[in-house]
């Protein structure tokens, strides 16, 4: 009858103990600003208590008119002090307690600034505004475990899908890996606003819309891989209105299966009606009711052109996800770490790399990075993008082997690497690019720009995997096994089970004094006893 | 009665015949004889309302063009002329009622009435000594006469019409009106060898009339008594019907319109004349009563005390054997969810729960809606504290519960005080939902307490109100509660619920599918069953629903105090469906309602009667009751509602209802007696279970 934990009574003094914490996370979206109250135990375990929602213009204001207007930012910074009420009743007051992120309507208005600051003054809120892979990245963390739990679902192409106010995320995923993740300028309020700009007569906006769809489903179809996904889970407040009507037993705790052609039936009835009568027959607050038939429709042409007759709806969000984060303090778990290692090796093999010679270089690296720990003293975040960045470091040798380190550059920050945003995406790149030749130097494009901090760590992790690929210079994975040593003023690394170890350590000195110049040590190479 | 082509029952005359129930208690010889006075008592307060707001409502609307008929087929005119015809008829009823069954038998327990003319001396002294020291400096007579504008009556108030001689010369005979105000008591107690003599107010105002107007000549006295459609829009619930009609002709003058005049069968044609002139009443509005006015006011008499013979015996509302008091509710709500069904079950654990949040340090938030409270209720107290004691205190209020707006005000100011949030409704909606949120911090997370009531958060009709009360710590029903909460304060959007369901979003909808889908299951030759219990049943989509399943042969079987517009058991139309209606000591309030749903068998609990006006300009909710005993028990309740023979009343299509006489093959059945026995035998048991095993005085857990 109850799924409440009833120990509250003290029958449950003998479990370990569990530790709880309330956390709340706010986002700012185009068309409501949600927030999700929850108790984070110790175990990483999420219970959400609260979620609430109130309708915004935001997207509106910023798709249209490029900027928010000032009546709207008044009204988000109202419904953010009644949010902020109703986490003092949870006492939830702290920063480390309170997660406040933004997506694309805030992120690209002109304004944000202001936006931002104006929160701040009012609220003392701090607004994120959070880029189109983070996005993605949050949203796979809460909707892995749905995934995972449906076998059939689990092992199948699956792609994820979330049609948004400004954008449309999309994910394949496969035996539960990211093997694709990209952000199509496809939004359900971007949609409506183009159609109302054109004045076109009512008749015809349907077949306008269909058209605006099928160009961003052609791009989608086309950089899909090969094989045809076959499910479809479908995010988003519109889909699971529509579920919500459609399936009368949906259990918001699991995947609702939704019939392509009931799907259909419900577009069409939607589409049919104007947004007034929505608001008035479907109870529906005015900005969700403007996005529902547009993104419907988006939902069910990707659907039919992946030639699917069934979608899943999950009822998960992006607050889910955030809230997952939170619970893990942050820190990417290693099935999270995987992701992202097997969405680097996807990006690389579209580019032909040497697999084995690029995973066994970043196979040393974190052998490298563990043994420096002492030395370098960075997050176990920055293992992961050393990694990628030898994972990658080679790809631009897809273009040309002259300067095939500024090739990867290049490569790598126009790629998108699912879990990591924007800016880590950036590190990765230089740090691949600077895995050869010149040392760092502020004229260097990309780099001058990162701030002190970023420009250390991107000089340590170059540093390393320079080390790293100089010990594979064979390109035969010959050394797999190093074990490090610090003695005065040098690194001695020694390699068992290999007796000649020349070409490496020409390839050391070849790869010029970056190690030396950071760590201020000399790296020795020294053939092991055994 | 009704018109036996049209689908529904008019509601207008579907209520005078529920008013007519409660007056067949007042007859009922097996009544003790000042209860049955009570119910008299409430049959004429009921008509009241019903002039003031529904004949108010129609009257205003009556020379509209273009008026739509009601679902009943009727016009404005008819539904008047039919009420008009009913009411008179009902209204000789009463007083053949009072003054020939009831005040007799009264008089010889010992209860009498005396008019002017039966006081003995020492009587008569009392008298002129009481009017000389207290009426006579109160009452102030108004002349009305012709060239002066009519004073506007205070309505619903006793006055008395005093005819003057006319002045030297004149012909005309001249009129004085001395209103009787509220300050004085309108029960006179005489001095008397043995029982209880009274006289009434206007009885002695009548007789002692001359001494207002010494000099004058006063030929005549009549007590009368008017009624207005005054207050509508403040009554909007009642009469939203005919409200977007009546905004369009609103007009101060014609609000203020009489539309009842009730005067003493005695009073002269001359006078009445004279009033019907003033109050520009027709003839059919006018009420010529045999016996005392205002039969309403005589609930106080019915209250006498030291006549505990002629009242019912008392049955104390007993504490279930469910609540282990002496442990604190959150531990008994932790352990298991509680039904309560008042008001055989004591209402104290709900009073006990908030006090007990109220003192409670873990205790972050309490939240709850209050529509009509008592004076100095404990629950509004145990809120002041908790705010008092840093507790995140939201209420929300509606004012615009009917008579209690004043009181209202002036506590919902004591609570803003104290720090409560208080919330004045939702715009546009009347806030019916009973619920209660309690938000405690437990050492394995927060737990929510909900309360969700079918009655209001008040003791006192807690005690005279068949209710229900479910308390539950379960996940998902804080989780709604949250929810539903956050949407009626506006913190939020509404959301999905997983387990309620609540109005003006959807509920409606909820329960048409639910009716549809036994519908559905009898077609597919499964077993399909409703049952409810109801207050009202008007609305003519759920109706049409009922009739679908009727006529898909699904057994649906209604408890429907009072107005019902469905016709039962016509062929082709609703030939499944029976209704009945219970009148007895406690006013039947709870909505319960049973779906058999193919062997799930599911039960729900309501604030929401199946009116229009609660479907759509009103919060309220729907719960599903889940534990397997609880709903066992609310399922056996409904069931004893239909074996009663002693109390229970059939709808007949036509609209009238028929009494159910006790059958001779089996001892009589009261359901109320039943319902109350079985709580005393359950408490009995649980006593006598407990005594098995000795355990010693603790102190409780939870003395903070």
């Amino acid at each position: 009858m109850s799924t409440l934990p009833r120990e509250s009574t003290g029958v449950g003094a003998t479990e370990p103990i569990r530790v709880v914490r309330p956390a709340a996370v706010i986002d700012i979206g185009t068309s409501s600003i949600r927030m999700a109250i929850a108790e984070i135990d110790s175990a990483g375990g999420v219970r959400t208590l609260e979620t609430l929602s109130q309708a915004v213009n935001l997207g509106k204001d910023t798709f249209t008119k490029g900027s928010i207007e000032k009546a709207t930012i008044e009204k988000c910074v109202e419904i953010l002090k009644s949010y902020r009420q109703r986490l003092r009743e949870y006492q939830i007051s702290r920063d480390d307690q309170i997660r406040v992120v933004a997506t694309s309507a805030v992120r690209e208005a002109l304004n944000r600034l202001a936006f931002i600051d104006r929160v701040y003054i009012a609220t003392g809120i701090q607004v994120e505004p959070i880029d189109e892979a983070e996005v993605n990245r949050i949203t796979y963390l809460g909707v892995a475990p749905f995934l995972n739990a449906e076998r059939s679902l689990a092992e199948a192409h699956t792609v994820v899908v979330e049609v948004g106010g400004g954008s449309t995320e999309l994910l394949v995923v496969r035996n539960g890996d990211v093997i694709f993740s990209h952000t199509y300028r496809l939004g359900s309020l971007r949609l409506r606003q183009t159609l109302e700009s054109y004045g076109a007569p009512a008749g015809k906006l349907r077949s306008i819309m269909q058209n605006q769809i099928e160009r961003t489903v052609e791009e989608v179809v086309a950089q899909l891989p090969d094989e045809m996904p076959r499910a479809l889970i479908a995010l988003g407040g519109d889909m699971r209105y529509a579920a919500s009507q459609l399936l009368s037993t949906w259990n918001a705790d699991r995947l609702g299966k939704l019939r392509l052609s009931l799907l259909e039936g419900f577009t069409d009835k939607i589409l049919n009606m104007s947004v007034d009568k929505l608001v008035k027959t479907h109870h529906l607050p005015y900005p969700e009711a403007e996005t529902l038939g547009p993104a419907l429709l988006a939902y069910l042409t990707l659907a039919r052109s992946a030639k699917l007759d069934h979608v899943y709806v999950s009822n998960v969000n992006l607050r889910d996800g955030l809230l997952q984060e939170m619970a893990h303090r942050g820190q990417w778990n290693e099935a999270f770490v995987n992701q992202i290692i097997r969405s680097a090796v996807e990006l690389g093999r579209r580019f032909d790399f040497d697999e084995a010679h690029s995973m066994q270089v970043a196979h040393l690296c974190r052998q490298l990075f563990r043994a420096l720990q002492d030395d370098h003293h960075l997050e176990p975040k920055h293992e992961v993008i050393l990694y990628i960045a030898a994972v990658l470091h080679e790809i631009g040798l897809f273009i040309a082997s002259a300067s095939h380190h500024k090739h990867s550059l290049y490569i790598i920050n126009n790629s998108e690497i699912f879990g990591l945003s924007r800016k880590d995406v950036r590190l990765v790149g230089l740090v691949a690019r600077y895995h050869r030749r010149a040392s760092p130097k502020p004229t260097h494009p990309g780099y001058a720009l990162l701030d002190r901090e970023s420009r250390v760590i991107v000089s340590k992790l170059a540093a390393i995997l320079r080390v790293a690929d100089a010990l594979e210079r064979s390109h035969s994975q010959r050394i797999s096994e190093i074990r490090c040593k610090r003695e005065p003023g040098r690194l001695v690394i020694t390699v068992p089970k290999v007796d000649d170890l020349s070409l490496e350590q020409l390839a050391l000195m070849q790869k010029g004094s970056l190690f030396e110049e950071t760590f201020g040590m000399k790296v020795l190479l020294r053939k092991g006893r055994s | 009665m009704a018109d036996p082509s049209s689908r529904y029952l008019n509601r207008e005359l579907s209520w005078l015949e529920f008013n007519q129930g409660v007056l067949d208690e007042a007859h009922d010889p097996s009544v003790p004889v000042l209860e049955r006075l009570k119910f008299l008592a409430i049959s004429a307060s009921n008509l009241d309302e019903f002039f003031m707001v529904r004949v108010g409502g129609l009257k205003l609307v009556e020379h509209q063009e273009n008026m739509p008929a009601d679902p009943a087929g009727m016009t404005v005119r008819e539904q008047l002329d039919a009420i008009a015809t009913r009411v008179h008829s009902m209204t000789g009823d009463q007083y053949r009622c009072f003054l020939e069954e009831l005040e007799p038998q009264l008089a010889q327990a010992g209860v009498r009435r005396l008019s002017a003319s039966d006081l003995n001396d020492r009587q008569k002294q009392v008298v002129d000594q009481f009017f000389n020291d207290e009426v006579a400096s109160v009452l102030t007579p108004m002349a009305v006469d012709q060239g002066i504008e009519f004073p506007l009556l205070p309505h619903q108030m006793l006055h008395v019409a005093v005819r003057l001689s006319p002045r030297e010369g004149e012909a005309r005979s001249r009129f004085a009106i001395i209103p009787l105000g509220r300050s004085l008591g309108r029960f006179v107690t005489l001095p008397s060898d043995r029982g209880y003599c009274y006289i009434l107010l206007e009885d002695i105002v009548a007789a002692e009339a001359e001494h207002f107007f010494p000099g004058e000549g006063v030929v005549h006295c009549a007590p009368f008594r008017i009624t207005r459609n005054a207050d509508i829009t403040v009554r909007d619930d009642l009469v939203h019907d005919l409200l977007s009609e009546i905004e369009e002709v609103l007009d101060e003058r014609k609000l203020g319109n009489c539309v009842r005049l009730e005067i003493a069968a005695q009073a002269d044609a001359e006078t009445v004349a004279f009033l019907r002139q003033a109050l520009g009443v027709d003839e059919g509005e006018i009420y010529a009563l045999p016996g005392p006015l205002d039969l309403a006011g005589f609930m106080r008499l019915s209250d006498l005390q030291g006549f505990d013979n002629l009242k019912y015996e008392p049955w104390p509302p007993r504490i279930s054997p469910d609540v282990d008091l002496g442990a604190g509710m959150f531990n008994v709500i932790a352990r298991r969810d509680i039904l309560l069904l008042h008001p055989y079950d004591s209402f104290e654990p709900v009073v006990r729960l908030l006090e007990e949040a109220a003192e409670d340090p873990d205790v972050l938030a309490i939240k709850q809606t209050l529509y009509r409270t008592s004076r100095n209720s404990p629950i509004v107290a145990a809120l002041e504290r908790a705010a008092e004691r840093g507790k995140y205190v939201t209420a929300v209020i509606e004012l615009r519960a009917r008579f209690d707006e004043a009181r209202n005000i002036e506590w919902a100011r004591n609570l803003e005080r104290a720090g409560v949030q208080v919330i004045y409704g939702v715009k546009g909606l009347k806030t019916h939902a009973k619920i209660c949120i309690i938000v405690r911090r437990e050492p394995y997370g927060i737990v929510r307490y909900v309360h969700f009531g079918t009655g209001n958060y008040n003791e006192i009709t807690a005690r005279l109100y068949s209710d229900v009360s479910l308390m539950t710590a379960n996940e998902e029903f804080g989780s709604d509660a949250i929810a539903f909460f956050n949407a009626i304060t506006g913190f939020s959007q509404p959301q999905r619920f997983r387990k309620i369901d609540a109005a003006p979003l959807g509920l409606r909808e909820r329960l048409i599918e639910m009716i549809d889908a036994e519908t559905d299951r009898q077609n597919h030759g499964q077993k399909a069953r409703i049952i409810a219990k109801l207050n009202s049943l008007v609305d003519p989509e759920l109706i049409e629903a009922l009739y679908r399943a009727s006529n898909a042969g699904v057994e649906i079987k209604l408890n429907v105090r009072g107005v019902c517009c469905l016709r039962p058991g016509v062929p082709k139309l609703s030939e499944h469906i029976s209704v009945v209606s219970i009148i007895d000591r406690f006013l039947e309030h709870s909505r319960i309602l049973y779906f058999h749903h193919g062997g799930d068998r599911r039960v729900f609990i309501s604030s929401a009667d199946w009116m229009p006006r609660n479907l759509d300009r009103r919060v309220e909710l729907l719960v599903p009751v889940e534990d397997h005993a609880l709903k066992e028990r609310l399922l056996q309740t409904l069931k004893t509602y239909f074996k009663d023979d002693v109390k229970s009343r059939r709808l007949l299509p036509d609209g009238g209802y028929k009494r159910l006489t006790p059958s001779t093959k089996r001892p009589p059945l009261r359901a109320q007696e039943v319902l109350y026995r079985r709580v005393c035998d359950a408490a009995l048991m649980a006593e006598q279970s407990q005594r098995t095993v000795f355990e010693p005085h603790q102190a409780p857990e939870n003395s903070h």
